[in-house]
């Protein structure tokens, strides 16, 4: 049969049957992207909508990790106390992850898959060391979340965030056109501790430079180990440039990114370390 | 009674909020089919063959139409009337296709969804021709840009050369000179409705069409001239309107679903999805300005010498007339002694320009107030002491058309609003150096009531008591939306003693309307205004005869008021009179006048943009907002409010978003979509703060004038000053982008 069937599965175990059937299966929660006027569609397997598989959402604590549901909503994200406890980062992306009618649609397995450059929820969930809960017709395992690549059939069941205890800080911005209700041009995510006052343990990955999130190594050793000080903060800046110009050295919007990133940079520890983005200490220039 | 100057609710606000009134999209027929467009993916193209077998062969398609099988009759879509004269480029479907948008081919089919799809099946083979895809490249390369169809398709499309007084001596005399450069961008319109018509046969042989437009007039002169259809056989009625900006003044879709109406015997509806609103409507010309002002040390501007080009696209549409209009706001802002302007429009490859608020006077003013702030910065002078020293006074004579700006309130709007926002404070306000900085900016501005002198400014109304006591008042009156029937009902029911709501306003319609111009050039309120008191003095005064003899009175002695008639020896409801007279019966009471304008008295505006720019990011934060509107007399505050916070919203996105973003080497339009093209969105907006000066204009109606255009023209030159002040930067091109800002840095 040469045509596209609909399936509205209603738990785990029926999915898998699916799986089983040899047709291909093309998934779909939320429906932001796909069902988009004018975007292609698939012509023949079967379209599983995976809104009543109760499995699939919410936000639960699972002994040493976070499990969230792949079609928990954006908005259910931002809301989660647990999460803007333990991972604020995600809770931000989530916060400001395009306008309010996709974030009640939108699911954070959905954010994944369709892996745009610019997806808000990429960085924070890099940040994170997060894994993958992934199902296809093998059965069900887990990857690490730079390490997962979309493909037909299979499907992404649960993120799972580790949750050490006491939590990292973490923290997320981003840069469109306007506040609100845009694409990113460039976001970034950052998780880190201190210990003493130095920064320690710091990971930071930025979005739209890249087709996929950049871990930024650079930026991560000009600042890791050291106190919050101008100087520390003006290596910092020059490592997030540089870190720019190797990700898009011949971009147009190179010479904006690589001073815009410095921004959020600061915005971004400003907002861990308890600070306003205008206390003196960010005041140095890239 | 207590009608003018309260704050009215619009008369179907209910409706609209309440999601009862019917747009065009909502709208069916018995029978009625659907037309989609098959748009040019190539800027400029000889349309060599079209197949359109696949297309005919999806079930449910009617019939395709292209260059070969409709009329090759050139119109322009900007004419208000029949027999205007104007430069007749455009055609439903031509063999050349001269915009990425342009129109080459429409099918019709029984649903929308299939000829969407059918237009996508049809196959175009198309011969590129050379493209010119900027302004400078055409004003570089004058003469034909057609093949041999001049006076159309010939640059420049209009050269304005104007010189009051003595330029160069002044200029040889200024303590300064200082000159700058300041580009604008194309800009699009953005309303909520989309463009759409529906057209249909109607007895007779006569051919109706149902368009949400500004004029059903124009709509009915552009038909005629697009398909060969004898305007008295054209019944053009008004639909409710989702927005417009002028972006709808312009008939696009009209004259094909009248040609496919009349061909097909059946209701044909085309509604434009916002790609193509984008890409095959109508945007705001870019401008590409320098001017050079001569100062006196003290802050007077001695010369200004102005050199404007503007694009205006495709076609030229009424875009011949900008730079003159541009050149008429100009003039009536500052007393400047010696003037020259040289203003050139010019043809691209591009989607036409057309009317979009403020015609022309955005870019103008953009021009020269980023222009005047840069000039008081070299003078060491405080923006606002600059313009205080050069605004016209009231009475004042501008050059150009010699006309009086009558009571004009430019230095009330800048002195009081000054005032109001704490501008001396703020400006002695330490300059930040951080990463964020603060700046405030100023802009003045002018604009016109209405088209005197140009094309005959007049406007007919009838108006009848009706049984019931309610009055219908007809003109071809079109509310885009921002409340002119409520405001017209106001004036009517002050003058009668009834309340707004007690006005029946008939929707605009060919076949019952007496003409008007239709709703543009800001002039609503002052001339249709007038025309609709002058016409409710006279009805008012045929019904105090006959409420004298109903109530045994001496007519002088009828007062109307609160919904009667009244005496010292009794009273009755207009309802009634009415009552009283038709058992009589007599004819009820009826008044109709035509009102012709002798003046065009400027408004005025002052305002004042806080800004905070992110200097890492080029974010730029409009954090605070002060409009200061000259208006005469506002008939309805809220909705002369409503009107400024509207302009305002579009100024930002002028100031700091919105361009459609033509690529200069495709011709492609990059930002044809709201994810791409960005408006300021609620979060953006700024606290806004509205001042309103209210001395009077003695030809207005109660005073009124004016308010609808002007109410964006000061916002991207306050916005861009305020930038600039915050950064220490000459930044002149709009919009600006974060990318643009860290630029200047």
């Amino acid at each position: 049969m040469n045509m596209l069937t609909v399936a509205r599965p209603r738990s785990l175990d029926a999915i898998s049957a699916l799986m089983s059937d040899g047709r291909p299966l093309h998934f779909i929660a939320g429906g932001t992207d796909m069902l988009i006027a004018g975007r292609l569609r698939p012509k023949d397997g079967i379209l599983v909508d995976l809104g009543q598989v109760a499995e699939l959402s919410g936000i639960s604590v699972v002994g040493q990790h976070i499990r969230i549901g792949a079609a928990t909503t954006v908005a259910r994200l931002a809301e989660d106390p647990v999460l803007a406890a333990r991972l604020p980062a995600l809770s931000q992306a989530a916060a400001e992850c395009g306008a309010v009618q996709i974030r009640n649609r939108a699911t954070i397995g959905g954010n994944i898959a369709e892996a745009a450059p610019a997806a808000d929820l990429l960085p924070p969930l890099w940040v994170a060391d997060a894994r993958l809960e992934i199902r296809d017709h093998d059965g069900s395992r887990l990857v690490a979340i730079a390490d997962y690549i979309a493909s037909p059939g299979r499907l992404i069941t649960a993120i799972l965030l580790p949750d050490p205890d006491p939590a990292p800080k973490s923290g997320f911005a981003k840069l469109g056109s306007r506040r609100e209700l845009t694409i990113s041009k460039l976001n970034l995510a950052m998780l880190m501790r201190q210990e003493g006052g130095r920064i320690v343990d710091l990971r930071i990955v930025a979005g739209a430079i890249g087709p996929r999130p950049q871990r930024l190594k650079l930026a991560e050793a000009a600042l890791g180990g050291r106190f919050l000080s101008p100087k520390a903060l003006q290596l910092f800046a020059k490592a997030l440039s540089d870190e720019v110009d190797t990700a898009i050295p011949t971009r147009s919007s190179r010479v904006w990114k690589r001073r815009a990133i410095v921004g959020l940079g600061y915005d971004v520890i400003a907002a861990m370390t308890g600070h306003s983005p205008r206390h003196p200490l960010f005041a140095g220039a890239a | 009674m207590g009608q003018v100057h309260q704050r009215v609710p619009l008369i179907d606000g209910a409706e609209k909020v309440g999601g009862k009134l019917q747009y065009l999209a909502d709208m069916t027929m018995p029978g009625m089919v659907h037309g989609a467009l098959v748009l040019s993916p190539r800027p400029h193209a000889r349309v060599v063959s079209l197949n359109a077998a696949a297309a005919l062969a999806l079930p449910g398609v009617i019939g395709v139409w292209w260059h070969e099988t409709v009329p090759q009759l050139r119109y322009n879509s900007s004419i208000w009337y029949v027999g205007q004269v104007a430069l007749n480029d455009e055609a439903m479907f031509a063999p050349v296709v001269r915009h990425v948008g342009d129109r080459v081919a429409v099918v019709v089919a029984r649903t929308a969804a299939i000829a969407c799809a059918a237009a996508r099946a049809i196959t175009v083979e198309y011969a590129d021709l050379p493209a010119i895809l900027t302004a400078d490249a055409a004003a570089a390369n004058p003469g034909s840009v057609g093949e041999g169809e001049a006076p159309a398709f010939c640059n420049p499309i209009d050269h304005v050369k104007f010189v009051h007084g003595n330029p160069d001596a002044a200029f040889a005399a200024a303590d300064l000179v200082v000159e700058t450069l300041v580009s604008t961008p194309r800009s699009h319109h953005c309303a909520v409705e989309p463009h759409a018509c529906l057209a249909y046969p109607e007895k007779g042989g006569r051919i109706a069409i149902v368009s949400p437009c500004q004029s059903v007039f124009a709509v009915q002169a552009v038909v005629a001239q697009a398909t060969g259809i004898a305007e008295a056989d054209l019944h053009v009625m008004k639909s409710p309107i989702g927005g417009s900006f002028g972006g709808k003044a312009e008939p696009v879709l009209d004259p094909i679903c009248a040609f496919l109406a009349a061909t097909l015997g059946l209701p044909v509806r085309i509604v434009l999805s916002r790609r193509e609103t984008f890409v095959a409507t109508r945007t705001r010309s870019a401008m590409q300005g320098r001017m050079r002002i001569a100062m006196s040390r003290s802050g007077r501007i001695m010369a200004r010498d102005t050199v404007a080009l503007v694009d205006v696209g495709a076609y030229s549409t009424g875009g011949n007339y900008l730079p003159g209009s541009m050149l008429q706001r100009l003039v009536r802002l500052y007393d400047v002694p010696a003037e020259r302007y040289d203003g050139r429009a010019v043809y691209t490859n591009t989607v036409p320009s057309g009317a979009f608020r403020g015609y022309g006077s955005p870019q103008i003013h953009a021009l020269a107030e980023i222009s005047l702030d840069l000039a008081a910065r070299e003078l060491g002078i405080d923006p606002v002491t600059i313009r205080a020293r050069n605004l016209v006074a009231p009475d004042a004579i501008e050059p150009w058309q010699g006309l009086s700006i009558g009571n004009g309130r430019g230095l009330d709007c800048l002195s009081r609003g000054a005032a109001m926002f704490d501008w001396q404070a703020r400006w002695a306000r330490r300059r930040d150096t951080g990463r964020f900085r603060r700046g405030i900016g100023v802009a003045a501005a002018t604009h016109i009531n209405g088209c005197y002198p140009g094309e005959e400014e007049a406007t007919s109304v009838r108006m009848r008591l009706l049984p019931g006591g309610m009055v219908e008042l007809v003109s071809a009156l079109h509310d885009l939306g921002c409340g002119s029937d409520t405001t017209l009902a106001q004036i009517a029911a002050e003058v009668l003693g009834l309340k707004a709501h007690q006005i029946g306003i008939t929707p605009a319609d060919s076949d019952l309307c007496p003409y008007d111009l239709g709703t543009r050039a800001s002039r609503m309120t002052y001339i249709v205004g007038e025309a609709v008191r002058r016409t409710a003095l006279a009805l008012a005064g045929e019904i105090r005869v006959r409420a004298a003899l109903a109530l045994n009175e001496d007519p002088g002695r009828v007062r109307l008021e609160h919904g009667l008639a009244r005496s010292e020896e009794g009273e009755m409801s207009l309802a009634a009179l009415a009552d009283w007279m038709i058992g009589r019966g007599q004819t009820l009471p009826a008044a109709s006048e035509t009102y012709r304008a002798s003046g065009n008295p400027s408004s005025f505006a002052a305002h004042f943009a806080e800004v905070e720019v992110d200097t890492f990011t080029g974010r730029v934060a409009v954090t605070d907002y002060l409009a200061a509107h000259d208006v005469g007399l506002a008939i309805n505050p809220m909705l002369v409010e409503g009107q400024i916070h509207g302009g305002i919203q579009i100024g930002i996105g002028y100031a700091l978003y919105e361009d459609v973003a033509i690529d200069p080497e495709t011709g492609q339009m990059r930002a044809d979509s709201f994810a791409r093209y960005t408006l300021a969105n609620a979060l953006e907006m700024p606290p806004l703060k509205v001042l309103l000066v209210e001395e009077g204009e003695p030809s207005g109606p109660f005073g009124a004038k004016a308010v609808g255009e002007i109410a964006t023209v000061p916002v991207a030159p306050a916005i861009v000053n305020a930038v600039n002040h915050a950064l220490n930067t000459r930044l002149s091109d709009l919009p600006l982008l974060p990318e643009r800002i860290l630029a200047a840095l």
